[in-house]
């Protein structure tokens, strides 16, 4: 008798060998250091809320807006965190630094330029590629003509 | 040049032909004659015989007679084309010995002085006979023993036989020297024949000679045809004249209807030995118990009753349609096979349109299977159709018929009512499936034209621009061109339909593609074609410089040129093809424009341009229409441009607090 054809889905595919091993090293080290650095953390984290939106709401492609946002965010910023490191690295000064509304107009804005740069750039971009094309339509009308004076009319048909 | 003879025309450099000298008395019927005279020998007695200008000569057989002395023979000194000034064209010229006696007989009513039973064998027959004998070793067939077309070399010494070479085979035979079947075919179309035809036309010719006069004169071709039918060919002619009794058994051994019955020159020759054979026996169609009535007559053989149904045509195709025949066949004859296929081809026939036409041809073939093909007013032997065609182009006649005849394969169907096999019907079979391919094909080069040349080896290519040249062969066709590149309209063609077939016919050579290409609707294409095979004549004919028709060609291939894309090229090409046209070397004018690889780089280039130009254009549609700017890379730009930004002003803050805590 005939064997009975095996049923059903086959056998899965070996498991893939683990990957990011590094990454779980730098995870525990970081998670490690989370008690040496709270201060920062807490500052970090309040400071850079704005960055936090703008990655969470920007859908690829691109992504540029996070970056945009948090680089100016992150400038705004790093004196304190700088002040902090360098002076007293305590959760009490990171709530001094989180309580003073100089500071928070100083993140928040900083990330309110960031986010103007990013949206107003592309308008900006625009404007300068379109003088650059006038300039290039004028190159591109020469050549044709030249091209046409060189084949005939022909020249402009092309068969599929 | 004799004085008081005017100009006098040079054949070959040696034989002067006097046009305003004629000699009517010994005239051709499609020939003139005029005096002529040796320049090597000056005392010989010549006259010239002049062509018509539109009719296929027999050049095969000019150039065998040409060799030929023989006591039967007028003799054939020189022949080939001159410049007739009387034409105002060339035309074909043979040069022949003048017969000191005359003719023998001066029309088919005259009456002569009769060559009398003692002299008939020593002056006419055996000088005859040797004349058919000597051309019957080199295959040739005279188809003009007649007493018209005969001279006494010497007053009533020796008769000889004139030209047989100045028109078409039989074409210019009265009916009642052609047998049964060569007689019931048109004049044109009665082929070649075979010697039978010849021994045949022989008898009639002795018994005019020995009477002296023709025994059926006044009567018309068709009734003489019917009493040969009905009462033999020996009885018609002979009836009760008084002639020799030696002479009898000759006669009817040469007049025998029967063609396998007919002596041969053997049996001739026995007889001139003085061996005498038994006489034959006549022999007439079955007679049918009743007659079968039609157009008030009454018809009791098959021959005769095949002859009135094609005569009366429309009331034929009615008898045969209506089982009339059939009937006749089945019940009067008792023909019951012959009913059969009549039966047959009516049914087949059916009630498609000009089905009754086809039906009376085959029944007539069935009903006299050696008569010639007839359809409609056409009656034609098969190997006649060449010159039949050649005829009504001749006498500027629509071969509209003949053209029918073959595309409804007639011919086809006469081969298939043979009994016998004979692989000259076979070859035969194969040439109407070929004229038939041609005549099916409106493409220059094919068509009726090419059927006229293919058909005739000797017919001058009738093209209006070449016509007066009497081009016979390919390598005189470019000389003729060149002539009539000076008096031709620049933009016209210096190729037909005339000469597109006369090349197709006579070339030996590859032309398939530039004669298919000639046809075609790219201008670009065809006038390369037509380049192409002039190119290849010049080629193959030799390297002669035509200058007139290069220039003429010249002129003639912008559209060739337009054909390359570059302007630069064609503008070097413009330059170039006047010069090379102007020294008349078409092959040379043929390899400056059918360059491949320059053609092909010239296509490249082009290909590679358009693409370039489609790019172009495309960008440009994208900065008229705004895009540029406004699209989705104009928006990624800037992002990227903030996000860039944004990261070095990071950068440069943290390098500074750096900095500044460290130092």
């Amino acid at each position: 008798m005939a064997k009975p054809k095996a049923r059903g889905k086959a056998a899965p595919p070996p498991a893939p060998a683990k990957k990011g091993g590094g990454t779980m090293v730098l995870m525990l080290m970081g998670a490690l250091a989370v008690p040496f650095s709270i201060p920062s953390i807490i500052v970090l984290f309040f400071s850079m809320l704005p960055t936090a939106v703008a990655a969470l709401v920007e859908r690829p492609p691109g992504r540029f807006a996070w970056l945009a946002v948090g680089g100016l965010n992150f400038a705004a910023v790093a004196p304190s965190l700088f002040g902090m490191w360098f002076g007293n690295h305590t959760v009490a000064a990171a709530l001094t630094v989180l309580t003073d509304v100089t500071n928070l107009l100083m993140f928040y804005g900083a990330a309110a330029i960031g986010w103007t740069l990013y949206a107003s750039m592309p308008s900006l971009t625009g404007v300068f590629l379109a003088l650059g094309a006038q300039r290039r339509a004028g190159v591109l009308r020469d050549q044709q003509r030249k091209m046409l004076d060189l084949w005939g009319e022909d020249v402009a048909h092309l068969e599929e | 040049m004799a004085e008081g003879k005017g100009t006098p025309v040079a054949l070959r450099d040696r034989y002067l032909i006097y046009p305003e000298r004629p000699l009517p008395e010994l005239n051709a019927p499609n020939a003139q004659a005029f005096m002529a005279e040796d320049r090597r020998e000056g005392g010989r007695s010549l006259f010239a015989l002049i062509s018509r200008p539109d009719l296929p000569t027999r050049t095969s057989v000019m150039r065998t007679l040409k060799g030929i002395q023989t006591a039967g023979l007028m003799q054939l000194n020189e022949w080939g084309v001159v410049y007739w000034p009387g034409a105002g064209r060339n035309l074909m010229a043979l040069v022949y010995d003048r017969p000191a006696g005359g003719r023998v007989m001066a029309g088919m009513d005259a009456e002569f002085k009769r060559v009398d039973e003692y002299e008939i064998v020593r002056k006419a027959a055996t000088p005859l006979i040797n004349a058919m004998k000597e051309t019957a070793q080199r295959n040739i067939v005279l188809r003009s023993i007649r007493p018209t077309n005969m001279f006494w070399m010497e007053p009533r010494d020796r008769i000889v036989l004139g030209d047989s070479a100045l028109a078409p085979a039989a074409f210019e035979q009265p009916a009642v020297f052609e047998t049964i079947e060569t007689a019931m075919a048109s004049p044109g179309g009665r082929g070649l024949g075979t010697f039978s035809d010849d021994l045949y036309a022989l008898g009639v010719s002795l018994v005019m000679l020995m009477l002296g006069r023709n025994p059926v004169a006044g009567i018309d071709d068709y009734s003489l045809l019917q009493m040969k039918v009905a009462q033999t060919s020996y009885a018609v002619l002979v009836r009760d004249e008084r002639l020799p009794l030696g002479m009898i058994e000759v006669l009817r051994g040469l007049l025998c209807d029967d063609p396998e019955e007919r002596w041969t020159l053997e049996t001739l020759d026995l007889w001139m030995s003085g061996r005498r054979l038994s006489p034959l026996q006549t022999k007439l169609d079955r007679r049918g118990a009743r007659a079968y009535k039609f157009q008030n007559q009454d018809y009791y053989t098959c021959r005769e009753l095949g002859m009135a149904l094609v005569r009366h045509w429309d009331a034929g195709v009615v008898q045969v349609v209506e089982g009339r025949l059939e009937l006749w066949l089945r019940r009067a004859l008792e023909d019951k096979p012959r009913a059969d296929t009549i039966a047959a081809v009516v049914r087949v026939a059916g009630d498609k349109r000009g089905a009754g036409d086809l039906a009376l041809a085959r029944s007539a073939m069935v009903l006299d299977p050696n008569a010639p093909i007839r359809y409609k007013t056409l009656s034609i032997l098969p190997g006649g159709f060449g010159t039949a065609l050649a005829i009504s182009v001749a006498e500027q006649k629509e071969p509209k018929l003949w053209a029918e005849c073959i595309i409804r394969e007639v011919p086809k169907q006469w081969f298939e009512n043979r009994t016998e096999y004979n692989p000259e019907w076979s070859q035969l079979d194969g040439t109407f499936k070929r004229l038939r391919n041609f005549l099916g094909q409106t493409a220059m080069g094919f068509g009726v034209e090419r059927c006229l040349y293919d058909l005739n080896d000797t017919m001058p290519c009738q093209s209006p621009m070449v016509v007066k040249e009497y081009v016979l062969d390919l390598k005189e066709l470019l000389p003729a061109l060149d002539n009539a590149a000076k008096t031709a309209d620049p933009k016209s063609w210096p190729i037909d339909r005339h000469i597109a077939a006369f090349i197709a016919s006579r070339a030996d050579f590859d032309i398939d593609k530039p004669l298919s290409s000639l046809s075609d609707a790219d201008p670009s294409i065809n006038s390369l074609a037509m380049l192409n095979l002039l190119a290849l004549i010049q080629w193959r004919a030799g390297a002669d410089a035509r200058p007139g028709l290069g220039a003429w060609v010249a002129g003639l291939l912008g559209p060739a040129v337009a054909g390359f894309h570059s302007k630069e090229r064609r503008q070097r090409m413009e330059k170039e093809i006047p010069k090379v046209g102007r020294t008349g070397n078409l092959v040379e004018l043929f390899n400056l424009l059918d360059n491949a690889g320059e053609r092909e780089r010239d296509a490249y280039e082009f290909m590679n341009a358009q693409s370039e130009f489609n790019t172009i254009k495309q960008e440009l549609t994208a900065i008229e229409t705004g895009r540029v700017g406004r699209d989705d890379s104009a928006r990624r730009l800037g992002q990227q441009i903030a996000a860039f930004v944004s990261a070095m002003v990071a950068m440069i803050t943290l390098t500074a607090l750096v900095v500044m805590e460290l130092f």
